[in-house]
């Protein structure tokens, strides 16, 4: 088990080397290595959200082409220029997102694609359900191969995606975060597969942002940041503290942003109060507060909840108990218009997809808010907007040609700051952000940054949901942890926290479960 | 601070001229044909290009042009409308019934217009922006109901109207000018404007473009959904009185393909099946184009059979150049190069 190989060109299994590739000015990899050193081993891939796991994997799964660098297999370079390219080679992937069709069977998902045997008479059912089931002894799961998958708890569709990846005589199968929608003891189940699949030669590339996972599975573990490979290697050379070192590297500690009259402000009384929030699945009893003029920050891995917390507040998903207090009042809200109505605003982490309509011009966009109340079959006054816009465009220094223009002209920074404009435009007073600054770049980031301090330095409060743990370190007062849908956790960043501690406790997996 | 004011003018002018190029240029593609059609049957049929045949070539499609309007309402929000042919003509009848009973014209005429605008939002529109059903489904199912309604309403006979108001409606003249190509002219004016100067013209782009945005920016889509489907009920009761006028005869023939018609003009002016773009400048462009094509294929003698062929092909051909014209193509092409690869990449940037 010489992973060492990645270093000194041995015959390793897989080796990626010198990755890059670029999504518009985003560069989501520079210079990524991975290198599976041999046949049935647990390598684990760790890094934070935006460390360029994702675009690795889709390249090493086919779904994504490099601009640059190479991947050789068994010693021979190969171009995996398409998903059933890299299934051809034997190489397989189970998404975070399961890909099953819910109204067939187990063995039609086992089987899918063109794998259902045939015969002359058609499809030959029996043999067909005899081949899934041959399959799930193989990985040692005990599941009726004529149920439904609809019917099947998430676990168990997590083994029908693995069973069909391992039908397709797969050598190495990639598993992006599966323990993420798993309780401890399905996670155990999963780690007993893990095994058995190690046994029989396969290797697995596993994902993961629990690093006592990691450390109970992996032989050898490759640690990202910023679209490169920081730290590679046997697991036996890393221990949980040096992983965590190489994943927040050794960035300069953030200024902090202790904004001058802060003390003063603490008298004030708070802009929103959220007491033993709970929705379904997502959140657990959850309490926070928020003054004026403050900027609260949401840390936490995918899932852990932060997100739902500001849908939940923005009414656009269901609470099932707690209470929300907005100014000293009790807020109720049943959907985004009456959310709005209270003051509120939410700037969505999909910019395309929930933020902007990107079809339609910049000016509605900027204005579709603060417009949200006027009278239908009124006419927009279109002086008074120009002006509004002029304002809004110098002081967010939107760069555009012509506000008639639709918003997809725009770069990926421009757009976000007429995400985030069309809400200061309305004037509110609690200001809700995910992801403020996804696939921005670094000047445009900047720009937003300082955009959202004069936004609360105005006397909005501020709560932002972020995974880059140095945006929050860097823009906010507090700092709240979310694990599994609880807060475990809350900083003043005034004591200046670091990253490494942040991260400590966003890998923690809960007692409870 | 305004040191050279003729100079901002100019700018200002040259701005607008700007705006408006930009804003126009998905019209090129169906300008352009029109433009074409025109001129091949100006050459090769003298009686084409003749003040009488233009009139005729526009009366005889008012109907068409009111509904393809409503209809560019409904497909901008992102949905389609089926139900426009058997409203049609469920709207006749109503109308000729309230002629029966002695209503005067202009009341049953405004009493139609509002019974449609309340079937399209109370019926079609509530069951789907209020219950998120399937705007295939919910249409199709009240084309049949209707289509029923109308033959066991009229025992499938039609019912002879005379009234002053239909017939100033389709042989009239107001001001010097058809009264059916007034009303085309008046519905086109007053729809450009709700379409370019309120919240709700805009409403509309923005529920089509990304419904999801609309709701979290505070945009009632269920409201919006309900309007539009108003609006295009409205506009098959005008529809209905216009062929009226023509036939002096309330009709409950359903005539299915008009609503198809009207899907097809919608598309050719721009608009995308998906929702969010197109207009009510472009539909007329494509009422046009549809009204030519028709009148200049049966001015020659090519048999209806082969009308029907040629029309189908000219209609496909005309929205593939609609996509040429955004770049819509390369990028199919390139889709079809790369496989179904690239479908499954994400694009985190743009």
């Amino acid at each position: 088990m010489t992973a060492a190989a990645s270093a000194d060109g041995g015959p390793a299994l897989l080796r990626m080397r010198d990755l890059a590739k670029r999504f518009g000015g985003v560069r989501a990899l520079r210079g990524a290595h991975l290198t599976i050193p041999s046949a049935g081993v647990v390598h684990g891939l760790i890094g934070e959200n935006g460390s360029g796991k994702s675009t690795l994997l889709g390249i090493l799964s086919g779904q994504l082409t490099p601009d640059s660098g190479e991947i050789v297999l068994d010693g021979q370079g190969v171009a995996l220029s398409s998903p059933t390219r890299a299934l051809g080679h034997g190489i397989a992937m189970v998404s975070q997102e399961m890909a099953n069709a819910p109204h067939l069977t187990v063995a039609e998902n086992v089987l899918m694609g063109r794998r259902l045997i045939r015969s002359r008479w058609g499809i030959n059912w029996g043999q067909s359900r005899e081949r899934a089931a041959a399959v799930l002894d193989r990985l040692g799961v005990n599941l009726d191969v004529d149920l439904l998958v609809r019917d099947l708890r998430p676990d168990q569709r997590q083994m029908v995606e693995i069973a069909r990846a391992l039908s397709m005589d797969t050598r190495i199968l990639i598993l992006d975060e599966p323990t993420s929608s798993l309780d401890n003891h399905e996670a155990a189940a999963l780690f007993e597969v893990m095994h058995t699949l190690k046994r029989q030669g396969v290797s697995v590339v596993f994902v993961s942002h629990r690093l006592d996972e990691l450390f109970a599975i992996s032989e050898s573990i490759t640690v990202l940041r910023d679209g490169q490979t920081v730290a590679e290697g046997p697991l036996a050379q890393f221990t949980p503290d040096s992983v965590i070192a190489a994943m927040a590297g050794p960035r300069s500690a953030a200024a902090s942003p202790v904004h001058a009259g802060w003390s003063a402000r603490a008298e004030r009384p708070a802009a929103l109060v959220v007491e033993e929030l709970s929705s379904p699945r997502a959140l657990n009893r959850v309490s926070l507060s928020l003054r004026p003029g403050e900027i609260l920050g949401l840390a936490g891995q995918l899932g852990s909840g932060r997100s739902e917390l500001l849908e939940c507040i923005f009414g656009s998903r269901a609470v099932s108990s707690g209470t929300i207090t907005m100014n000293g009042e009790p807020h109720r809200p049943s959907t985004p218009r009456s959310a709005i109505r209270a003051g509120l605003a939410f700037v969505p982490p999909d910019r395309k997809g929930q933020g902007l309509v990107v079809s339609g011009s910049i000016r509605s966009n900027l204005m579709s808010v603060a417009t949200h109340g006027k009278h239908r079959l009124a006419t927009p006054a279109t002086r008074a907007e120009d002006k509004v816009i002029a304002e809004m465009v110098a002081r967010m220094r939107i760069r555009l040609h012509d506000v008639e223009d639709p918003v997809s002209t725009l770069s990926g920074g421009n757009q976000q700051k007429v995400a985030i404009g069309k809400w200061l435009a309305s004037g509110p007073q609690v200001i809700m952000l995910d992801e403020p600054t996804r696939g921005v770049d670094v000047a445009a980031k900047a720009e937003v940054h300082a955009l959202l301090r004069g936004a609360a330095a105005q006397g909005a409060a501020l709560l932002i949901s972020s995974s880059e743990l140095s945006e929050l370190l860097g823009l906010c007062d507090r700092i709240v942890v979310m694990v599994q849908g609880r807060v475990v956790d809350e900083a003043d960043t005034s004591t200046n926290p670091n990253e490494e501690t942040l991260i400590r406790r966003m890998t923690m997996t809960p007692k409870v479960t | 601070m305004l040191l050279f004011p003729e100079e901002v003018t100019t700018t200002a002018r040259a701005q607008a001229a700007r705006r408006l190029w930009k804003s126009s240029r998905h019209l090129v593609p169906v300008i352009t044909l029109l433009v074409v059609i025109v001129v091949i049957f100006s050459a090769t049929t003298p009686y084409f290009f003749t003040t009488s045949n233009l009139i005729i070539l526009l009366t005889s499609n008012t109907a068409l042009w009111v509904v393809a309007i409503g209809m560019t309402a409904v497909m901008v929000s992102g949905a389609v409308d089926l139900s426009t042919g058997a409203l049609v003509a469920f709207l006749a009848i109503l109308f000729a019934r309230l002629l029966d009973a002695h209503l005067p014209g202009i009341a049953a005429l405004v009493l139609t217009v509002l019974g449609g605008a309340a079937i399209g939002g109370l019926v079609n529109g509530l069951l789907i922006g209020r219950l998120h059903l399937s705007f295939l489904l919910v249409t199709l199912a009240s084309l049949t109901a209707f289509t029923g309604f109308v033959n066991l309403w009229s025992n499938t006979q039609s019912i002879p109207v005379a009234s002053a108001v239909t017939d100033n409606i389709a042989f009239g003249h107001l001001l010097g000018m058809n009264t059916s190509i007034l009303i085309m002219v008046a519905a086109l004016v007053v729809a450009l404007f709700v379409q370019t100067r309120t919240y709700f013209g805009r409403d509309i782009y923005a529920v089509g473009g990304n419904p999801v945005a609309a709701r979290l920016a505070g945009i009632s889509g269920a409201r919006t959904t309900v309007a539009v489907f108003a609006i295009s009920g409205g506009a098959a009761a005008l529809a209905a009185v216009v062929e009226i006028g023509r036939s002096s005869a309330a009709s409950p023939t359903v005539d299915n393909s008009l609503p198809l018609q009207a899907i097809a003009c919608v598309l050719l002016g721009g608009a995308s099946i998906a929702g969010g773009s197109g207009g009510v400048g472009g539909t007329a462009l494509g009422v046009l184009f549809l009204a030519t094509l028709g009148n200049g294929l049966s001015l020659s003698d090519l048999s209806s059979y082969w009308q029907g062929v040629v029309t189908g092909v000219i209609l496909v051909g005309a929205v593939l150049l609609n996509r040429v014209s955004d770049g819509g193509l390369e990028r199919s092409l390139a889709f079809l190069r790369r496989g179904t690869a690239s479908a499954a990449s994400p694009d985190p940037e743009r």
